[in-house]
């Protein structure tokens, strides 16, 4: 398993790591590779509920033009602008996360894992970059002035 | 409590309802983003207060098309524009309602995974679990509601 705990030592226990007792119970944990993409997998997910809640609260504001109007020019304010690309990390992150827990849960790619780790590693790199060029280069745009940023594919 | 006794179907809806969300999620991005004649936030754009944004050509052409040539390309009357013709409208309010329900599902589910990992006594248990499904069903109705009647 990917959590090793105190109670259960590893095989070179002994030599090195914390044996005293320790208050803090996330301190017992070994954050390892898959530890830390569970921990990741919790923290995004439960933030993306949070936003779930909020973007459909948000709808309601379609039943009136102008209601609807000052809340997208709000979306295309510079704060918006960082959340959104905060958004797309944390969905970019959550959904091939995800896809590797399916593929790992339903087809049985257990064996390949630490090769299937990387490669959605590399794609999820690709998506935030890729996604959010955008985001970064209208705040860029914003931040040192118009013409200041490559527009590359935009 | 025959849900009670075995998690597992909902246990593989869960990865059911995940995979789905990463093609819905696709197309719900392309829409609002991507698509320069409907896409409703401009993503290059970054105004001060208040400001509305510039669209696109391709946007204020489709409004003008569909509203008079006196229409304004704002936001608001660019949703409109898609939702303007009726099999169109069908097609994507069909889409948002599915995309409502399956992402408030794995989303809630999600959170109730969390919420038993850390929530030991029963009765707490018992009491996050309504409050957030109470959530869930506010939150459904909200949505459908706004998708069903946008437009109107």
């Amino acid at each position: 398993m990917a959590v090793d705990t105190q109670d259960r030592p590893s095989v070179a226990a002994g030599t090195s790591g914390p044996t005293a007792e320790q208050d803090s119970r996330f301190q017992r944990y070994r954050v390892r590779t898959g530890m830390f993409a569970w921990l990741m997998h919790r923290l995004t997910g439960v933030g993306l509920v949070v936003y779930l809640m909020i973007h459909i609260w948000g709808l309601k504001s379609l039943s009136d033009p102008e209601t609807f109007n000052a809340l997208i020019a709000k979306y295309h304010s510079p704060i918006f602008k960082v959340g959104e690309f905060a958004l797309l990390v944390a969905v970019a992150y959550h959904a091939m996360n995800g896809l590797r827990i399916v593929l790992i849960d339903l087809l049985g790619w257990s064996p390949k894992q630490k090769k299937l780790f990387v490669t959605l590693g590399i794609v999820t790199v690709v998506i935030i970059l890729v996604g959010g060029w955008p985001s970064i280069y209208a705040l860029g745009e914003w931040a040192f002035g118009p013409g200041t940023m490559p527009s590359l594919f935009l | 409590m025959a849900a009670s006794k075995s998690n597992a179907l909902n246990w593989f809806l869960h990865r059911i309802t995940g995979t789905f969300l990463i093609f819905m999620l696709i197309t719900h991005f392309w829409v609002q983003h991507y698509d320069h004649q409907v896409a409703s936030v401009t993503h290059e754009v970054v105004t001060e207060e208040g400001q509305m944004p510039d669209y696109p050509e391709a946007a204020k052409e489709g409004v003008r098309a569909r509203f008079g040539p006196d229409a304004e390309a704002t936001p608001y009357q660019v949703v409109m524009q898609r939702l303007a013709d009726p099999v169109y409208a069908v097609l994507w309010k069909g889409f948002n309602i599915l995309f409502l329900i399956v992402a408030l599902h794995h989303g809630f589910y999600g959170l109730n995974n969390v919420l038993t990992d850390y929530i030991r006594n029963p009765m707490g248990r018992l009491i996050a679990r309504s409050l957030s499904w109470t959530t869930a069903l506010v939150l459904l109705i909200i949505g459908l509601y706004s998708v069903i009647t946008a437009g109107w």
